[in-house]
């Protein structure tokens, strides 16, 4: 199958919580706003409907997206709707992706939301936690901020790193999105007198003072609740380019993968032993981050050593500080010998080789779960196409010459993983 | 012939239910359905909003794994042991996760209430329902040597005394208490094992413990 893939453009709403919009309006600003960019789209356009929502618990409302595509006009036109966890976006792209590249549809609309304010925070921890093992892991108190301590705190001592190295993506990514209007920390922090954070550049110090989570990772480790919405049109090259000149950027490739839903059952799994070497993925390391990427890699022609060079600017899904730590050894841009250095060096800040979540991320901008990988491929793209000076406040986050750029979206306690490469065509 | 692999599914009216407990522990809670409780008018922004309420009794049927509820009503752990490779399941997994196996059908086995904490954490946040029991180690133990570790509370010790390694034990709860879930146990460290000295990484996760410990104090 030699037809390629691509974005064309794409959009996200503002995050936060509370925020006061519905998702059918949501769907439409972006939309709209879409349109700002390819002036030539038209709702007409659309073969297909790819919704991305995690959590019909937040809404109450079973199969929402059916309200949100007859809101938009769409009857007739064929939907779905993908769920899988923290990377429902990323696998709603991949759904989409998958739909362009058989042929079968040239121009397919993806949009993602969650509503997460609809309940408190405590109320909505225990939600996502539902999607652990109910039976064994939520019943124990657990939420996924507990497993993901317990997987980062065992990461941290068996690679020689420190509170401080994880508090590093924490302070980067929040700072960023101090830049960028949409994200929910410029709006309930950045922008808001009521915050401790108000017009506040963070340091390490602020991430290493806020309050106890589960340790080691403290309140600014973490990722936000957050409702928002994140709508992105992928569509053949042909379409592209007729129709988004100079706006779309090629999916040149695209990886997903699955592991363990409990952490506690991937010490020792037979596939992956096969695949990597017994005792791989163990409680630290993220296999499917791995497996998914290599595929990602493979499919864009990128040597798995030379990934940190190669790709120019990446959007990952920093749930936790400790997990976009995690995440670059995944994806091979670091290994156990040289990741202390890697984040000591900044190399994954705008001066680095590898600039990662100058869109704010999940700690920045906001995880509004469906909308989330979505938005990290409209960041990323917005490198590719250079209208990152337009979409942020300022070009100070705006990565100049890209012209590759790494998606990555993360589910579950690593339970499901994709990775996709984006080339300036 | 039946494929010994397969999984025997009770006749319709077969499941009786002579043992019955299912308001054992629902105290006042009552099961209400939907219902609008309120609504709220912002003037100057023109928003509304409704409050929502919803309960729901569910019924979790153990079906093929029912070994493990019953188990931990009566105080015992079982696991799952595959007789063809022999690898051993904690949490229990009722066909084996091997593919060479093509799904054989494991073996109920008993294990020893054991293990050794394979990696932890001190929680200072939680669910609605755990916030009262802040802050707590979660542990992740690999029971009776089983190529799994299941996630659960280590209780009996500062939270900061917690290490890699250590050996724990498993307490029930009193036999009246028990629901046939894992909130019936929890894990204390094993007998006669004593907690290394204070050294800067423990001050550092007990200075963090102290506003949560303070917090719960002040929760109702």
């Amino acid at each position: 199958m030699s037809r390629k893939v691509c974005i064309a453009g794409g959009n996200a709403t503002p995050f936060d919580y509370p925020m006061h919009i519905t998702p059918e309006a949501m769907a439409a600003n972006c939309i709209v706003e879409t349109q700002k960019d390819i002036p030539d789209f038209t709702l007409r356009d659309l073969d297909f409907m790819v919704y991305s929502h995690f959590s019909v618990h937040f809404g109450k409302q079973l199969c929402p997206e059916w309200v949100i595509h007859d809101h938009l006009g769409l009857v007739g036109l064929p939907h779905v709707r993908i769920e899988n966890g923290g990377n429902t976006g990323g696998s709603a792209l991949y759904g989409a992706f998958l739909a362009v590249k058989s042929g079968l549809f040239d121009c397919v609309g993806v949009y993602g939301w969650e509503t997460m304010d609809n309940v408190t925070q405590s109320q909505g921890s225990e939600f996502i936690a539902l999607a652990s093992d109910t039976r064994y892991e939520a019943l124990a108190g657990g939420i996924y901020p507990i497993y993901y301590a317990a997987m980062a705190y065992k990461f941290m001592k068996e690679n020689n790193l420190t509170e401080e190295d994880f508090a590093m993506a924490a302070m980067k990514n929040r700072n960023y999105a101090a830049d960028n209007e949409k994200s929910q920390f410029y709006r309930s922090d950045y922008t808001n007198p009521d915050s401790p954070y108000y017009k506040k550049t963070l340091t390490i110090d602020d991430v290493m003072e806020s309050r106890l989570i589960s340790y080691p990772l403290k309140r600014l480790d973490c990722c936000l609740m957050s409702r928002g919405g994140a709508f992105a049109l992928v569509t053949s090259e042909e379409w592209a380019k007729k129709h988004a000149p100079g706006n779309y950027v090629e999916i040149a490739g695209a990886g997903l993968s699955s592991c363990t839903i409990r952490a506690g059952d991937r010490i020792d799994f037979p596939g992956w032993n096969e695949m990597y070497g017994k005792g791989y993925p163990d409680m630290t390391e993220f296999a499917a981050c791995r497996r998914s990427g290599e595929v990602a890699y493979d499919m864009a022609g990128i040597e798995y050593k030379k990934a940190a060079k190669e790709v120019d600017v990446a959007e990952i899904h920093d749930a936790f500080s400790s997990s976009e730590t995690q995440i670059y050894k995944a994806l091979h841009w670091a290994n156990t010998d040289n990741i202390r250095e890697f984040v000591r060096e900044k190399r994954t800040f705008l001066d680095g080789d590898v600039p990662t979540n100058v869109g704010g991320g999940l700690m920045g901008y906001g995880h509004p779960v469906g909308a989330t990988g979505i938005m990290s491929a409209v960041e990323t793209m917005y490198h590719l196409n250079d209208t990152a000076p337009k979409k942020h406040l300022s070009s100070k986050t705006y990565v100049k010459d890209a012209n590759t750029g790494l998606v990555n979206s993360h589910a579950g306690t690593g339970t499901s993983i994709s990775n996709f490469i984006l080339r300036r065509p | 012939m039946t494929d010994k692999r397969m999984h025997k599914i009770p006749g319709h009216n077969d499941v009786k239910w002579d043992d019955k407990n299912s308001d054992k522990f629902r105290g006042d809670v009552k099961e209400t359905g939907i219902g609008f409780m309120g609504y709220d008018y912002d003037t100057a922004t023109e928003q509304f909003k409704v409050f929502l309420h919803y309960d729901q009794l569910y019924y979790w049927k153990y079906a093929e794994v029912s070994k493990l509820g019953k188990g931990f009503v009566d105080g015992e752990f079982w696991g799952t042991k595959c007789p063809k490779c022999g690898d051993k399941f904690f949490p229990p997994r009722v066909n084996c996760w091997n593919l060479d196996c093509n799904l054989e059908k494991s073996d109920w086995i008993k294990l020893k209430e054991e293990g050794i904490v394979h990696t932890f954490t001190i929680a200072g946040w939680s669910g609605k329902s755990s916030l009262k029991r802040l802050p707590f180690v979660l542990a992740y133990v690999i029971v009776d040597g089983c190529n799994t570790a299941i996630a659960n509370e280590l209780r009996g010790i500062d939270p900061w005394d917690a290490e890699f390694g250590m050996p724990v034990k498993v307490v029930w709860k009193p036999k009246d208490e028990r629901q046939g879930t894992v909130t019936d146990w929890h894990f204390e460290p094993a007998d006669g094992w004593k907690p290394g000295p204070m050294n800067a990484e423990k001050e550092r996760m007990k200075e963090l413990c102290q506003p949560v410990i303070e917090w719960v104090k002040t929760m109702k």
